[in-house]
């Protein structure tokens, strides 16, 4: 049990320095490039708040992801549902465009969460009466949901005045998540992550609603002789799991982009799902793997900028954290044993 | 030759429990041995060290005088030390022919001749070619057998061999047993069915927490002796008085049962009618696989069938999901114990909360009541003497006796009505079977009904006020259990017919 929450620190450390190693390959001193990756974005103020800035759409995500993998249900289009809460919202927000008033605000994220919500239903709705496979619907409607975006920028909703650029006016100030500290763009935000992180705590451990996700997630058997509600589970699931992930993506377009454009996410959502896995589906290992993952998004920045890498060295290092966490959940209970046997003895 | 297999001084602590203390036996081919003892007598740990599944804390295993190195289950098969486990290890799916090749040493030509000489020596018709998913457990059981015996074993180990067999398929084994025996193999037999090492075995070893408490001749012994060296304890006789129920009235009927699948594992059921008096124990028997899996699913309501008609108390129950089906003071005791009536990972008082009847207050506006399920749950540790008084305990750290007195507690904290068990006492020792028979007896007493699903013929003849059998999915006639026999249900289990 112990075990358990320390392979995800077994795994964080794999990754440093499996990163080190490859940057070694690529002709550069580890320890240095090491050191401008994990270290220097965080070692000011500014990046500080950068930190938290990334990890709150991934924690508000991943807490959403949780419900559905807790439960057996492989929601793997929080992308998409970002993607439309943050179409809905931005819809709402740009109605009022040339409006004040403190009522607005709520309404964009309101708009934002339920847009998500209804973006979530679809794989679930497939899911419960089709009998369809949720992992590749969720995923294809992610497709499905950029593209409306990319349309609606080009498109409908482009800004009249916007030189026919891809995006939309910007938002209001009162469409706007407020800014907790001058000069930096931390905001509002991190609280609706932070609350997500307590509620979603609440419902898996202390009402009716967990323990059904929790028995689903261990036994479909059990809950089926239990007499749980199978189909209205999963719905509940998959509307929480994309009403979070439709709050992320009308947090950012509130918070640092304050309008829609194309590249709204840097895959957030699907970033999140490592971030999940990372944080053990436990609300506040979600918090740290969300930092963590933070983390590796902007050390790609940082090392972009002074050692010239791609910045998709970021992908890299998201993708070695998981490999490296299953691979370390498989190989736990087992003993690594050197045989020396002749070939034929096996088939004896 | 003759084979002399020697065990010396094994021990094998596992923490918090030691599994086998400081055991030594001997066997000598011509023989057939019996290792007898509950579940968690440490039969199961001693076998698992002959086969090099695990390796003993201490002590060695001589065969002709020879120290065995047994680090794993290939050092086993080297020595000439073949293994039938309780489960089968086949695929399913490809056929026995292939399933012998798979690790064979030889091409393919010459090992089915190898194979025909051993089914013609030993009287097995096997068709070679068939998937193994289409053999009786019995026959499976054979391709095993076959498995071990073309690797020409010194010593041959039985685990549990006829908890899954007919009477007469039994009756084979033991022929088969018999004859190997003759040829020189050593045999050791583990079993917890007294009966069955009264007729087949020659010496009898019994075990008993994890040491052998007696080595003797079976001629000697009788199923009283030997159950009272096995429980180390005496045990009272328990025999139901037979209800008579003639003029009671009718509190459960299923009419038109029906159930179709394009499953090849599942078995459809056709046209069942039956029905239930009130304190009254239906017993209905079978070997496993021959729709009891579907049956109870479908009484239990976790599937729904169209056409059935389940009338409970005067009320149509037929499209109620388990949950509901509680409400109406219903309970469910499945077969599968781990995997189905409980959570391993769950604490014992999550296990118990899986039954949320209504008036349980288990959850309030849908908040946990942790404090009300906790107390429930000692108030059933205690009732139904469970080994254990914290409530906080992982189910997984329960043996399958506690586990199994644990959730009958869970269903009949309702008082129900009607309890449907399906094979309550599978691979339980005797103390837990005979708890639970009691248990299920009182449930008659007090006038509630039963129907129990059961694959042993003597618990169902000790319980059950009628008797039914299911045969691939349908239903014999149901007899009064004092006209029932164990060779009629054996007749009948196997497919054949009585008048």
């Amino acid at each position: 049990m112990a075990l358990y929450f320390f392979t995800p620190f077994i795994a964080i450390i794999l990754t440093i320095l499996g990163g080190g190693i490859i940057f070694y390959i690529l002709g550069f001193n580890p320890i240095e490039a090491l050191k401008f990756y994990f270290i220097t974005p965080i070692s000011n103020l500014y990046g500080f708040s950068e930190l938290l800035l990334k990890a709150t759409p991934l924690c508000l995500i991943a807490i959403g992801l949780s419900f559905c993998f807790k439960s057996n249900n492989w929601n793997i289009g929080a992308e998409g549902q970002l993607t439309f809460g943050a179409i809905v919202g931005g819809g709402v927000a740009l109605l009022f465009y040339n409006q004040e008033g403190f009522y607005i605000l709520p309404l964009v994220i309101l708009a934002g969460a339920i847009g998500g919500m209804i973006f979530a239903l679809i794989p679930a709705i497939l899911k419960t009466y089709f009998n369809t496979n949720e992992i590749l619907v969720s995923l294809m409607l992610v497709y499905v949901s950029k593209l409306l975006l990319d349309y609606l920028v080009v498109g409908p909703w482009s800004n009249p005045e916007g030189f026919n650029f891809p995006e939309t006016r910007q938002f209001s100030d009162s469409s706007r998540m407020p800014l907790l500290f001058e000069g930096l763009r931390i905001h509002a935000g991190i609280f609706l992550a932070l609350a997500a992180v307590m509620l979603s705590w609440f419902i898996l451990y202390k009402t009716y609603l967990g323990f059904q996700i929790k028995v689903s997630g261990l036994s479909l058997k059990t809950a089926k002789y239990a007499g749980f509600k199978g189909k209205t589970m999963i719905l509940v699931v998959f509307m929480i799991s994309g009403a979070c992930a439709g709050l992320a993506g009308v947090g950012e377009i509130t918070g640092p982009i304050g309008q829609l454009h194309r590249m709204i996410s840097p895959d957030y959502g699907f970033t999140a799902i490592i971030v999940a896995f990372l944080g053990r589906l436990n609300p506040f290992g979600i918090i740290f793997a969300s930092l963590v993952v933070a983390l590796t998004y902007l050390g790609a920045e940082t090392t972009q900028i002074f050692l010239q890498i791609p910045k998709y060295t970021g992908q890299v290092f998201q993708g070695m954290i998981l490999f490296f966490l299953l691979a370390s959940d498989y190989l736990l209970f087992f003993k690594v044993k050197i045989l020396n046997l002749k070939k034929n003895e096996l088939r004896h | 030759m003759a084979t002399d297999l020697r065990i010396s001084n094994i021990s094998k602590i596992y923490p918090g429990c030691v599994a086998n203390d400081n055991v030594s036996l001997q066997f000598k081919s011509g023989k057939i041995y019996a290792l007898l003892g509950e579940n968690g007598a440490g039969k199961s740990t001693l076998v698992k060290i002959l086969s090099g599944v695990i390796s003993p804390d201490n002590g060695e295993v001589f065969l002709n005088e020879k120290n065995l190195k047994l680090s794993s289950p290939l050092d086993a098969k080297k020595n000439k030390i073949g293994m039938v486990f309780q489960h089968f290890n086949l695929f399913e799916t490809l056929s026995v022919f292939e399933n012998l090749s798979i690790d064979a040493t030889e091409d393919n030509k010459g090992l089915r001749v190898r194979i025909n000489e051993i089914l013609k020596k030993y009287n097995f018709s096997i068709d070679l070619d068939v998937p193994v998913l289409n053999l009786s457990a019995g026959q499976k059981q054979k391709v095993e057998i076959i498995r071990c015996l073309l690797r020409s074993p010194k010593v041959l180990i039985m685990d549990e061999p006829t908890s899954v067999l007919t009477e007469q398929e039994t009756e084979e084994l033991f022929i088969s047993l018999k004859k190997f025996c003759d040829e020189g193999i050593l045999i050791i037999y583990i079993t917890h069915k007294l009966k069955e090492v009264l007729s087949l075995c020659d010496e009898v070893a019994v075990m008993r927490k994890g040491k052998v408490v007696s080595v003797s001749q079976t001629q000697n012994e009788k199923v009283e002796t030997l159950a009272n060296k096995m429980v180390g304890q005496k045990l009272a006789k328990i025999k139901k008085k037979i209800n008579i129920s003639k003029n009671k009235d009718e509190i459960f009927k299923v009419k038109h049962l029906n159930f179709y699948s394009d499953d090849p594992f599942e078995t459809n059921l056709v046209n069942l009618n039956f029905s239930v008096k009130k304190g009254e124990c239906l017993g209905i028997a079978g070997i496993s696989g021959n729709g009891q899996n579907e049956l109870f699913q479908i009484l239990s309501g976790e599937i729904i069938t169209p056409d059935t008609s389940i009338i409970f108390r005067n009320k149509e129950i037929s499209k109620l999901n388990p949950k509901q089906r509680r409400e109406y003071l219903m309970a469910f005791s499945p077969e599968d114990r781990i995997s189905q009536a409980a959570v391993p990972e769950l604490k014992i008082y999550e296990n118990v909360a899986l039954n949320n009847f209504k008036s349980s207050n288990f959850f309030e506006k849908g908040l946990v009541n942790e404090r009300k399920i906790k107390e429930h749950s000692k108030k059933i540790l205690s009732d139904f003497s469970v080994n254990t008084d914290n409530v906080e305990l992982k189910s997984q750290f329960l043996s399958g006796g506690n586990l199994q007195k644990l959730i009958l507690g869970r269903e009949l904290i309702t008082a129900p009505e009607l309890l449907i068990c399906y094979n309550p006492t599978w691979g339980l020792d005797v103390g837990a079977i005979n708890y639970i028979h009691e248990t299920l007896i009182k449930i008659n007493d007090q006038e509630k009904s039963t129907i129990l699903i059961s694959t042993d013929t003597e618990e169902l003849l000790k319980l059950s006020d009628r008797i039914a059998v299911i045969y691939k999915g349908k239903l014999s006639k149901i007899m009064p259990s004092e006209e029932v026999t164990p060779e009629k249900l054996g007749v009948l289990m196997g497919g054949g017919s009585i008048d």
